[in-house]
């Protein structure tokens, strides 16, 4: 990984930085009390299954999926690897809950597909139809992640409060 | 999106663009979203928008 810029914003210094992350690699990103959790999409379409219909969501090569946790240590990790695993290796469905329903506060890992992702912790979990937007801890809000040949770049990462791992998925 | 493991919740999942496709191998039909399609059946590249 290499760092390529440091700035101020909003009075922290965030961090702009390249990640070199192979196909069958994850990279972690911990924080104090949230995780992060990045992999490549290998250009392969995820299935999305409301109660009315199915509709598939293609990517390109370079695309990444991003999980994020609100938790830290080795078990969060796993969870994140494992909803990382389930759905690109075992192409396993995203079941689509409807508004409002009971297990939504429960649930305890969000995933974005895409060329790009903005973290936010200003939304509800679940609750938003924007492709780019997921849900994290506050030491993640407006951080963004994006895809890149060989790998993804990560901007405005809190330049004080997280580590990052590397490790095989 | 922003899904959610388990059992995800992407909210309004109607509100985003999807496109009808059929696959021109296997005629298969579906609903699509994103840059490179492929038919979920067969894997063929070759659809068209409906």
């Amino acid at each position: 990984m290499s760092i390529l810029q440091v700035q101020e914003c909003q009075g922290r210094l965030r961090k702009a930085m390249r990640l070199t992350l192979k196909e069958d690699e994850i990279a972690y990103l911990e924080g104090r009390k949230g995780t992060i959790a990045i992999a490549k999409s290998k250009g392969l379409f995820f299935y999305l299954e409301t109660e009315a219909e199915e509709r598939i969501l293609f990517t390109e090569p370079e695309d990444l999926m991003v999980a994020s946790s609100w938790g830290v240590g080795n078990k969060v990790k796993r969870a994140l690897a494992c909803t990382i695993f389930q759905l690109r290796e075992m192409q396993a469905p995203l079941i689509v809950l409807p508004k409002g329903h009971p297990a939504s506060p429960r649930l305890k890992v969000v995933v974005s597909i895409g060329e790009r992702t903005r973290c936010s912790c200003q939304i509800q979990p679940g609750t938003h139809p924007e492709q780019d937007v997921l849900c994290s801890c506050d030491e993640f809000h407006h951080m963004e992640i994006i895809g890149r040949p060989g790998g993804a770049e990560i901007l405005g990462l809190a330049e004080e409060e997280s580590n990052i791992a590397i490790q095989k998925l | 999106m922003c899904t959610v493991g388990g059992g995800p919740d992407i909210g309004n999942i109607e509100s985003l663009a999807a496109k009808d496709y059929e696959c021109l191998d296997c005629k298969n039909q579906f609903k699509g979203m994103g840059r490179r399609p492929m038919c979920p059946s067969c894997k063929s590249r070759n659809v068209k928008a409906v």
